[in-house]
């Protein structure tokens, strides 16, 4: 069956790449923020360029965290991207720090590249620290397109991948059926359109949504 | 080394010119965002995108075209041609692009410059070409005069993370870039460099992976891969295997 994927819209990101990217992989990808459209979909995107305070205030204001917290108890899977990514976590540290959704465990802070310019723009090899549906069929240490000021710090047993830029970092985390990827999966080559084709299959198979 | 298929639009349409001129054009594509997507499938990991019209009039011209490969290819893009103020590097950004390429502008308005770096850092390249070791300007139709290396140097001093660097002599002819150049360049700078201009085979890729300077991350391709003289997979990997 085709996954119905919804990317969520709160005014910060470039959704029509992700938008594109999941419809050449075969998904019906649709841009919205509205409870209707959210509660239909299969899977959800939290994509997402810019500053995490920001951003989040807008996310609650159009209280699309509530949304994915229900949608997350509903079992339906989610993907964050990039800000997106960072979102789920529990903090940051930017700009004077802010609460995120807390849909993984974990704060999110500032790179500590050892001297390498920040933000990290770039292609990057990506470690696979554990196997998932969402990375099958591409090998670990594959490049993926990065641009990023900012990084997550999950649970050990949480890290999917890692990449280096200056020292190690964790850039891909899994907690049940929530997914997310400091990376651009959608700039990332045909690497990454099989970890969105990968993500659709996921949602494919995740309980209807209710 | 990094490869970055070039994409010029004219007139709606995917061209190459010799030479920078604009009398001598090839036309490839009746579509630039299918050439884009062709160039991206084949996995690239980057897209070079030139608005030739743009860059003979000063201000962008294509900018719809541009937005269209942004969203159809899974690979960033630099975008430059005309971008001469901030307004147009930042619809240019607002297109997708997730780099900028300045060129007339860099060197002639160096209160943009810092502005636009100050802003956007390291999504900035600035364009130095170059014919006989002199600085080219207004869309190559117009020579500055000032030597290309002491240009590089200069800019560089202002904050350049990022050069592109095309020999106009031997851009679109496909008889081997200009090594010699290349490397002064090179050594001028810390900043990244992109080489463009003269390559038509591969063994033209693999000495610049060789040979170039280790500051010299990519290199523009443009005719040789519109006329099939080999797949951007096989000059990726000439670009990796020499590394």
């Amino acid at each position: 069956m085709t996954a119905r994927i919804c990317i969520l819209d709160y005014g910060m990101g470039n959704l029509r790449s992700v938008e594109k990217a999941l419809e050449h992989v075969g998904a019906t990808a649709t841009i919205a923020n509205d409870g209707e459209t959210i509660r239909a979909a299969d899977g959800i995107v939290l994509p997402g360029v810019g500053a995490f305070p920001k951003a989040m205030s807008r996310v609650r204001d159009l209280g699309l965290d509530e949304l994915l917290a229900e949608r997350r108890g509903a079992g339906v899977p989610i993907l964050g991207i990039c800000l997106g990514l960072q979102l789920l976590f529990e903090s940051t540290t930017e700009l004077g720090g802010a609460t995120g959704l807390g849909l993984l465990s974990g704060g999110v802070a500032g790179m500590e590249a050892n001297g390498l310019k920040v933000p990290h723009i770039g292609w990057s090899p990506v470690r696979w620290e554990k196997a998932s549906r969402l990375t099958e069929g591409i090998e670990s240490e594959t490049p993926f397109y990065f641009v990023h000021s900012f990084a997550p710090g999950p649970s050990e047993e949480d890290v999917l991948g890692t990449a280096a830029y200056g020292t190690r970092f964790a850039c891909a985390a899994e907690r049940d059926n929530v997914f997310g990827v400091q990376f651009h999966p959608e700039k990332s080559s045909t690497a990454g359109l099989r970890l969105l084709s990968n993500f659709a299959g996921v949602c494919a198979a995740a309980p209807a949504a209710a | 080394m990094n490869l970055y298929p070039a994409i010029d639009i004219r007139g709606g349409r995917a061209v190459r010119l010799l030479q920078g001129d604009y009398e001598r054009e090839t036309a490839y594509d009746a579509d630039p965002v299918e050439a884009a997507m062709r160039w991206a499938g084949e996995g690239a990991r980057f897209l070079h995108v030139v608005d030739l019209d743009g860059a003979k009039a000063g201000m962008p011209q294509n900018l719809d075209v541009v937005q269209r490969i942004a969203a159809a290819v899974s690979c960033p893009i630099q975008v430059g041609g005309g971008l001469r103020d901030s307004a147009a590097v930042d619809a240019a950004l607002g297109a997708g692009a997730e780099r900028v390429v300045i060129g007339t502008a860099a060197l002639r308005d160096p209160e943009f410059l810092g502005a636009a770096i100050e802003e956007h850092g390291d999504h900035i390249v600035v364009s130095v070409d170059a014919r006989d070791g002199r600085v080219a300007l207004e869309g190559w139709t117009e020579e500055g005069g000032e030597g290309v290396v002491e240009a590089v140097r200069a800019l560089s001093g202002r904050g350049v993370a990022r050069f592109l660097c095309t020999a106009i002599e031997v851009d679109g002819t496909m008889e081997g870039p200009a090594l010699g150049e290349l490397g002064a360049i090179a050594a001028s700078t810390d900043a990244q460099v992109i080489a463009s201009g003269g390559v038509g085979k591969l063994a033209d890729l693999e000495a610049l992976a060789r040979g170039a300077a280790p500051n010299v991350e990519g290199v523009v391709v443009g005719r040789a891969l519109y006329e099939q003289r080999f797949s951007v997979a096989a000059a990726i990997a000439a670009l990796a295997v020499a590394a």
